[in-house]
């Protein structure tokens, strides 16, 4: 098509075109994440005598970290990225394959950090925007018509960096990486045929790894705890009914910020990582929720949207695998403490502490940002 | 293809996002709006559990507020009872991460003395960057939490610690009859000293917490509960500085004494330890008391280690733990001449003006007993004798009592030794003191029969009544006693039982109840039996004959008179107990002191150098012009 068109070079022609709807919505989650972390831990913090706002503190400088790293993949071309696709990728497998050696850190028996200095760096969060990247610099290449060679080729890059997540293991980070594929893959013209052999194929491969003892007890108990939270003895629908009761006594309105006794008493557990959605229901109560739900919403809109308006299949596949990602972890993580979806450590995107996960989540908005702005170019 | 193609699967896409959110706020709403109140409800049909946690303890002030017995927050690391269970990875990782053997926190975890709806405190007192990094890898530590707790801390280390006591563990013996008031297993609760005695006041009130408790016994939520109030702080009638002051004076005392030389056995005094009290003689409230060897009550908080605790207890370290001014056991010597002096006057033996020739010994039965070191004093009177500590002139009134026993009973002297305090309980406000014994007849026989192979020989033989007359043979008196006799003669007659705490104060430093003045028994001692002795007394110090005179040259005796009366007590096989016991000013006394080292000689030598140094800092409180106190000086004495 315009393929041969002079391409858009970083400036400020392009940046007039900046979603500043998206930029928005990414910065008021942010924003709301950072009170309700500081909310989550403050208590605990005080009562141990150390800063209350030390969680606050921190996941400021991730949110900073991350808005600078948005801005630079902002303003590199994102043909450029693709360019460099290739290295990328090469680099992102050998951290992965680095972080499964004794080099890397591992916590209650996965084996996903890099420890440097004071913080921890986990490679498998950016691998899922370096798969991003893979899928849609191979995917753009068919324009529209990804035939067998074409799929094999994408299935083939996203096995690599699975198999090695799974080594770790970290079943929720490689649910994403499904995610991320199969919606790439629909948006890139694959057959609908070949869709629905994968998702039956990911389907059996996840009760396959359930049912032939392939995980850890507590992975199991965690994964098909909300199939039956009335079962007592698992510690893991404990949390799950505890998550719920919290959510539901925040009520219409919620118990206001700072009051959340569900939350502040440690009845739920990490609840200013993967649970802050907890915190946010029982808190902010129904309205509150609905409205984070909203902000999520328009962010889901502006991206999808700037996949419909992108210039050419990369930009486009590129905010499809990004919207992927963004929409099955939101879905993964409210969904769980709500009771409708396993209980899987996938941090909600903005809001959850940890840098690793900020950060990617805000190079991610910036890829969109970047083929947005560069449309028209 | 397709732009339509693509338009296509990009709308599938969007569908599908939707279709997921509107999957969230379906369950958003059901959870939040339709079933809100059923879930609220259902919370509501577990029982209730109630927590119980210690109150910080009340203070423990001296006589002008100075803290002595403070609380301080810690850090410490607790866990979660079923988190660990899930993943046993935890512990070993905690135990690297603070440099304990991982048993101990397994025993911590399953020591049954902590609340099961608690989490476990395994490690207190935790450095603040051991609980961050905790705190910071939560994930590494799941079920492991950091908490701020409250525990004893007692600013001056060993000052004082004897008074002061130990705070420890509830035993099982202590929390039966104590069941009633709330003790629980695992509180903490006073051991020894001020805090033993008055622990229902320093224990304040539990914090009551009241917890959901579901089904299998798991927290669900807190339904209130009542929060702790600290307890009262107790004001001691100890004066720090004279407390301080007495410590160290008693310290060197005995370094002092290890560093000279026996001259009976050309070895040094192995002095073993020691004990200095000051009591006010007007209502019997106690200034100072100092025990050495000593120990600091710090150790105690969070549980002393065994071998520690075995270590405090090793016979070669002489038992710092005891408090020596109560519960060690000394024959007075020459100190018990003060009840031989009351009890012949008192019962007209003597005459303040009677004399007795003093030509260095004394032979009864044609068994001769002598002065120490065979000194002759000539002609002496009562006064003079305590003066110059002639033997020779007490074992004549002690061999006179024998005689008179028809008259006055096998026990004269000793009945008044006791109506002084000698050999009883003081009934101070300070645990496990010891009553002593003064010796007599009766006693002696039933001693052999209680125990025929100890004690062989039941009868009482004239000697014996010389031996008591000098404060030799089995009588043996705590320090406390023997100050506590000094002040009942220098008061008239009184015997107060001695008091360490001086009032009840509550959080706001009012004082809500006095611990009023005890006098235990009253019997006249009138002025006119008072005076010879107080002359002979004042003497001691004040004559160049006296035996204490050595002992306090150079002290400012214009100013601020001291009397007292030396001791050296024989204890086969150590080494001489040395004794001192004085009060000032010498004519109408506010402080009364004793001083006993034990294995380190002469009661001059020893005893009577570390009393001067306390009484110099008595002296200077009391704005009596004088240097700041020295050091103590050994010097050469009499008796």
């Amino acid at each position: 098509m315009q393929a041969t068109r002079a391409r858009g070079r970083p400036g400020t022609s392009a940046l007039r075109h900046l979603d500043l709807t998206l930029l928005l919505s990414t910065i008021g989650i942010a924003a709301v994440g950072l009170v309700m972390v500081y909310s989550a831990t403050r208590q605990k913090q005080e009562s141990a005598g150390l800063d209350p706002a030390f969680f606050l503190k921190r996941q400021a400088v991730f949110l900073a970290l991350g808005l600078v790293a948005m801005a630079i993949v902002t303003l590199v071309d994102y043909h450029h990225i693709r360019d460099y696709a290739p290295v990328i990728y090469v680099v992102a497998m050998v951290t992965l394959l680095l972080v499964i050696s004794p080099v890397g850190t591992s916590r209650r028996g996965t084996q996903a950090w890099f420890q440097i200095g004071a913080f921890q760096f986990q490679p498998s969060e950016v691998a899922k925007l370096v798969l991003i990247i893979a899928l849609a610099a191979v995917c753009a290449a068919y324009r529209g018509h990804l035939e067998t060679p074409g799929l094999l080729t994408a299935l083939g890059l996203a096995f690599v960096p699975m198999a090695l997540i799974y080594a770790q293991p970290d079943l929720g980070t490689n649910m994403v990486f499904v995610g991320i594929v199969i919606a790439v893959l629909l948006v890139a013209g694959a057959r609908p045929r070949h869709i629905a052999v994968l998702a039956l194929l990911g389907i059996t491969a996840l009760v396959l790894v359930v049912e032939l003892d392939m995980l850890q007890d507590y992975q199991r108990d965690r994964l098909t705890a909300f199939l039956d939270p009335q079962t007592d003895t698992q510690r893991s629908s404990y949390n799950l009914r505890q998550s719920q009761i919290a959510i539901a006594a925040g009520g219409v309105s919620g118990r206001g910020l700072f009051q959340g006794t569900q939350t502040n008493l440690s009845f739920v557990p990490e609840q200013h990582t993967d649970f802050i959605f907890t915190a946010v229901g029982e808190e902010l109560g129904f309205l509150g929720a609905l409205s984070l739900l909203g902000l999520f919403g328009v962010m889901m809109w502006r991206i999808w949207r700037a996949a419909v308006l992108a210039r050419d299949q990369l930009g486009r596949l590129l905010c499809v695998g990004v919207l992927a990602m963004l929409v099955f972890q939101i879905f993964e993580n409210v969904g769980m403490t709500m009771g409708i979806t396993p209980i899987t450590g996938i941090p909600l995107p903005f809001m959850s502490y940890g840098g690793s996960a900020m950060i990617t989540s805000c190079m991610a908005v910036g890829l969109v940002l970047n083929v947005h702005m560069r449309r028209f170019s | 293809m397709t732009q339509d193609s693509s338009r296509l699967r990009l709308a599938i896409l969007g569908m599908v996002v939707l279709s997921l959110f509107c999957a969230l706020l379906t369950r958003l709403w059901y959870l939040q709006v339709l079933a809100s109140p059923t879930l609220k409800v259902e919370a509501q049909h577990n029982s209730v559990a109630v927590v119980y946690t210690q109150a910080p303890r009340g203070r423990i002030l001296d006589r002008n507020g100075k803290v002595l017995a403070d609380n301080r927050v810690v850090l410490a690391l607790v866990a979660d009872r079923e988190e660990i269970e899930k993943h046993p990875a935890v512990l070993p990782r905690l135990a690297g991460h603070l440099g304990v053997p991982v048993e101990l926190l397994h025993e911590r975890l399953a020591d049954d003395r902590f609340s099961l709806y608690k989490p476990v405190p395994l490690a207190v007192d935790v450095p603040k960057e051991k609980v961050i990094y905790v705190r910071e890898h939560q994930s590494d530590f799941p079920g492991i939490d950091g908490l701020q707790l409250t525990e004893r801390f007692y600013p001056n280390g060993p000052l004082a610690a004897h008074l002061l006591g130990t705070v420890g563990e509830i035993n099982d013996k202590e929390l039966g009859p104590r069941k009633a008031e709330g003790y629980k297993p695992g509180d903490a609760i006073g051991k020894s000293g001020i805090e033993l005695t008055y622990e229902t006041e320093l224990r304040g009130e539990p914090e009551i917490a009241k917890l959901e408790i579901d089904s299998v016994g798991r927290v669900q939520r807190s339904l209130g509960g009542q929060p702790s109030v600290q307890g009262d702080d107790i004001r001691l009638s100890i004066d720090i500085d004279i407390q301080r002051l007495a410590e160290e004076s008693l310290a060197q005392g005995i370094d002092l004494a290890r560093r000279s030389t026996d001259f009976l056995t050309g070895k040094p005094f192995v002095a073993t330890g020691g004990s200095v009290v000051v009591l006010d003689p007007r209502d019997g409230s106690v200034v100072a008391m100092a025990s050495n060897p000593t120990y600091d009550p710090n150790e105690f908080v969070n549980g002393i280690s065994v071998r520690r605790f075995t270590e405090l207890n090793d016979p070669a370290g002489h038992y710092p733990l005891n408090n020596r001014a109560i519960q060690g056991l000394y024959a007075p010597g020459s100190t018990f001449k003060l009840a031989t002096s009351l009890a012949g006057l008192r019962h007209g033996m003597i005459t303040p003006r009677d004399t007795y020739d003093d030509q260095g010994s004394y032979s009864v039965a044609g068994q001769r007993f002598t002065n120490a070191r065979g000194a002759r004093n000539g002609i002496v009177d009562v006064s003079r004798a305590l003066t110059v500590s002639s033997d020779v002139f007490y074992y004549w009134l002690g061999e006179r009592f024998w005689d008179s026993r028809g008259r006055l009973g096998t026990a004269a002297i000793q009945e008044v030794a006791r109506s002084i305090g000698m050999g009883e309980y003081t009934e101070i406000d300070l645990p496990f003191e010891s009553n002593g014994r003064v010796s007599d007849p009766a006693g002696r026989e039933k001693m052999h029969k209680d125990n025929p192979e100890a004690f062989p020989y039941p009868e009482w033989y004239t000697g014996d009544n010389l031996n008591i007359a000098v404060g030799q043979g089995d009588t043996a008196i705590t320090p406390l006693q023997l100050a506590n006799s000094y002040a009942t003669f220098v008061n008239g007659g009184s015997v107060y039982a001695p008091r360490v705490a001086d009032a009840v104060l509550n959080r706001e430093g009012v004082e809500i109840r006095t611990v009023e003045p005890k006098v235990l028994k009253r019997e006249d001692i009138p002025a006119s039996v008072r005076s010879p002795l107080m002359a002979g007394f004042r003497n001691v110090v004040a004559d160049p004959e006296g035996t204490a005179y050595g002992a306090f040259a150079g002290f400012p005796l214009a100013q601020f008179p001291v009397a007292g009366k030396t001791g050296t007590a024989e204890a086969p096989p150590k080494q001489d107990t040395s004794l001192f016991t004085a009060y000032a000013p010498a004519d109408s006394p506010r402080y009364v002191i004793s001083v006993v080292l034990e294995q380190a000689g002469m009661g001059a030598s020893a005893a009577a150098p570390v009393a001067r140094r306390v009484l110099e800092g008595i002296a200077a409180k009391e704005g009596v012009a004088t240097a700041a106190p020295t050091a103590v000086n050994r010097v050469l004495g009499r008796d």
